[in-house]
């Protein structure tokens, strides 16, 4: 089982069309997996036609448990769950600072989950604190999704320094280029320039496409209403790469689907 | 059927049948008030259900069946499939699978029995998703026919609605379930198709068992009795002679060999209940049934033990041995022709034709035989005691270096009594009579390794005179044989080690008690005067 959460400490970086198309892409795959929508906006949730609802909301999350559980909700795609977001969740972080230990609250939330799924997708909301500590710690790996510009580069800085500063392996952050608009010089120079200035570049940028924003309107991954598109082909190609590193870092089997019940 | 309304919320994957003129899409079409109904596109399905000619999944609830390229083995009423594995075509013997826990389930089960496809089923499944406001699937709703062909036309075997909760919304679940109680539509057993696919293929499950299953009355007349034991017999000994030719697996012929043995016991054991000559021209007959078929056992004992006999060779001879394993393949193969032209010889179909009209013929108001008339329970009591006390007298007999023949000879007396016991088994209290034929089947445990393994010792050198040598170097198989002849001598030796400790429990004053108690205590059961010779 990985957990791997996909994460930004900067807004409308495409980080949650990357969760949806990314866990609908792994479940495809076979592996039984979990999206958990953890930002209180809910887009994720939006997506998949559920509505925003956890069972005791914020505190039943971090109590964990049964709540949690039975929160979990199918999604119209086979092997692919989410953990719906609920709006309590905007003050995860307080509820967070609340607790005597709270770091490592969300790996242990997650626990009972990980005999259930290959895969557990954090969909997170931008945060630099306590909850980012959580999800550094819950994660076995984090993607973190970046516009090719001079200010998100300094942003993503500031993250790798926050992780040192708390000890956080970042050899297991991951960047991908996302909403990247190959008109644009400084998009072209900066995806050039990028694998030499940044450790963990998977070369599989995602283009800033029209088909991505009507994710909202077809309330479906880019991949299912629009398969053949560049917006797919390229989720496709990040997901490839993504696969590869999970693989190489979890042994354990894939279950077999068991057919019709006869 | 079950009833939804004293039921617990059902979380599962629910089946409704659907009453004979019920239109479904009428139903489907009314649920169209509270939620979205999409129809999904028409899945077709090949289902194969697989078991062993007696059954042995199916005795151990078990069901085995492929759909695609999955071979998924489950309990009977059971939804939860226990193994699944990824298969091009389902192998006939369990040595055949890919290493897998599903595998090892079976080896445990089905032996060297092989697996026979016993009935195929064609499913059409026409799925639904019903949704709610915001465009989410909360239920599927899969309407779906089984036939026993691809045809449409075909008579359908079952039609069923089965609703499909989706997690996270149970309530939507109960509500279309209550929905589906209210119209009449009730909760349809969970292996209604296991048997309904079977029976449309003309299979019964269990229908065949070389278990002596049948239900003898204490005071009906011995020689009543004596038919209806030979009589099962006959139907196991038919049943597999039909299947011997086919060559499926090596089981047809040990049944039919054990039908046989059993009918010779029968007729030698249960005395003087028909008249002498009938008795001895069959008995005459059985041998010569039974002896057409013993080198073609010989052989197939061997080539299933052929594994475990190359690990017994020493190592530096284990190649060397290959030979003698092609070569008694292409015996076995010149000993199956034999035997089925012996089988479809004129001799024994004249005995199998006369020896089932003797059995059907009803017996005569005044019997003959001495035994004849004597009530079952009275005969069976007293063969099975004087039985017991041969075997307890050979086995005392039987001291630490003694002759190999009087195993032997032990070892006969044993399976008679075995096989009166079964033969009687069903006027006995079940418990005491079968803890006494599992003491004794003990004993004959250690009896029959020790006779197989001087037997496949003998058989062994006896081949190895017949072995073609004309190649250079072949005279390394002589060397390898005589390492497994070496290593089977060994086990021989352990297995007779054992002996005396065995025999002991079996001859223990407990044991002989109650045999006593079971065969000697009711005299009083006796009706009739005429005992004869017993």
């Amino acid at each position: 089982m990985t957990t791997l959460a996909i994460y930004s400490n900067k807004g409308g970086v495409g980080k949650t069309a990357a969760a949806v198309n990314l866990s609908y892409l792994a479940a495809r795959t076979g592996m039984k997996t979990l999206l958990c929508d953890l930002d209180p906006q809910g887009s994720a949730t939006y997506y998949f036609r559920v509505k925003p609802k956890l069972r005791s909301g914020a505190k039943g999350l971090i109590k964990g448990g049964k709540q949690v559980f039975r929160s979990v909700k199918r999604t119209d795609y086979e092997n692919l769950d989410l953990l719906p977001a609920d709006f309590s969740l905007r003050n995860l972080d307080i509820r967070f600072n609340k607790l005597k230990r709270p770091q490592k609250r969300l790996r242990r939330i997650l626990a009972p989950f990980r005999d259930e799924y290959d895969l557990i997708l954090l969909d997170c909301p931008v945060t630099i604190s306590i909850l980012a500590e959580n999800i550094f710690n819950a994660a076995d790996f984090t993607l973190v999704p970046l516009i090719p510009t001079t200010l998100s580069l300094r942003t993503h800085r500031q993250l790798l320094s926050f992780c040192k500063k708390k000890n956080f392996d970042v050899g297991r952050i991951y960047v991908f280029f996302s909403m990247v608009d190959r008109h644009k010089k400084m998009h072209r120079e900066l995806l050039a320039a990028a694998p030499k200035m940044l450790k963990g570049v998977l070369e599989s940028p995602i283009p800033y496409l029209a088909q991505v924003e009507k994710m909202g309107i077809h309330r479906e991954p880019v991949v299912v209403f629009s398969p053949g598109s560049e917006a797919s082909r390229s989720y496709q190609n990040l997901w490839d790469r993504i696969h590869e590193i999970v693989r190489s870092t979890d042994a354990s089997d894939v279950t077999v689907p068991p057919g019709i019940p006869l | 059927m079950l009833s939804l309304a004293n039921r617990q919320p059902i979380l599962g994957p629910t089946k409704f049948t659907r009453p004979g003129e019920y239109d479904v899409e009428q139903f489907i079409h009314e649920l169209s008030d509270s939620y979205t109904v999409k129809k999904e596109r028409v899945r077709t399905e090949t289902v194969r259900i697989y078991d062993t000619f007696d059954w042995r999944l199916f005795n151990k609830s078990l069901v085995l069946y492929s759909s695609g390229d999955k071979l998924h083995l489950r309990k009977l009423s059971e939804r939860e499939i226990l193994y699944s594995v990824t298969i091009p075509s389902v192998p006939v013997f369990v040595w055949e699978f890919p290493s897998s826990r599903l595998k090892e389930q079976l080896a445990a089960v089905l032996d060297v029995r092989a697996l026979l496809k016993l009935a195929e089923i064609h499913s059409r499944s026409m799925p639904y998703s019903l949704l709610d406001r915001e465009g989410k699937t909360v239920v599927r709703l899969v309407y779906e026919e089984i036939r026993s062909s691809r045809d449409r036309k075909a008579p359908s075997l079952a039609a069923h609605l089965r609703l499909e909760p989706v997690r996270g919304y149970s309530k939507h679940f109960q509500r279309i379930a209550r929905r589906f109680e209210q119209a009449g539509l009730t909760v349809s057993t969970e292996d209604e198709i296991y048997f309904k696919g079977l029976k449309a293929s003309d299979k019964t499950p269990g229908s065949y068992s070389s278990k002596l299953a049948f239900q003898l009355d204490p005071a009906m007349r011995a020689d009543e009795a004596a038919k209806v034991i030979l009589r099962f017999l006959l139907r196991v000994l038919q049943v597999n002679a039909v299947h011997i030719e086919k060559d499926i697996d090596t089981e047809f012929i040990h049944d039919f060999r054990v039908a046989v043995r059993r009918t010779r016991a029968a007729l030698g054991q249960i005395r003087s209940v028909f008249p002498a000559e009938t008795t001895e021209r069959f008995k005459k007959d059985f041998a010569f049934v039974g002896q057409l078929t013993n080198e073609l056992r010989d052989l197939d004992v061997c080539l299933l033990k052929e594994d475990a006999y190359k690990a017994k060779v020493a190592p530096v001879l284990r190649k060397d041995i290959e030979p003698l394993f092609d070569y008694l393949r292409k015996k076995r193969s010149e000993a199956f022709q034999k035997v089925i032209r012996g089988l479809k010889s004129k001799r024994v179909a004249t005995v199998l034709k006369d020896w089932e009209v003797f059995l059907d013929t009803s017996p005569q108001d005044s019997p003959v035989a001495a035994n004849a008339g004597v009530p079952a329970i009275t005969l069976a009591q007293k063969r099975i005691f004087r039985k017991y006390k041969s075997a307890v007298k050979a086995g005392t007999r039987i001291s630490e270096n003694a002759d190999d023949k009087m195993l032997h000879v032990l070892r006969i007396h044993c399976k008679k009594l075995r096989y009166l016991m079964e033969f009687f088994a069903s006027l006995f209290h079940p418990e005491a009579i079968n803890s006494l034929i599992d003491q004794l089947k003990r004993l004959q445990d250690n009896l029959g390794d020790f006779n197989d393994l001087r037997v496949q010792e003998e058989y062994l050198l006896t081949v190895a005179r017949q072995l073609p040598v004309n190649r250079e170097g072949s005279e390394k198989i002589f060397l390898a044989i005589g390492s497994l002849v070496g290593a089977l001598a060994g086990d021989r030796k352990l297995v007779k080690n054992a002996f005396a400790e065995t025999f002991a429990d079996f001859a223990a004053p407990a044991n002989k008690e109650l045999f006593q108690n079971l065969f000697a205590g009711q005299t009083s059961l006796r009706t009739h005067d005429n005992t004869g010779h017993l």
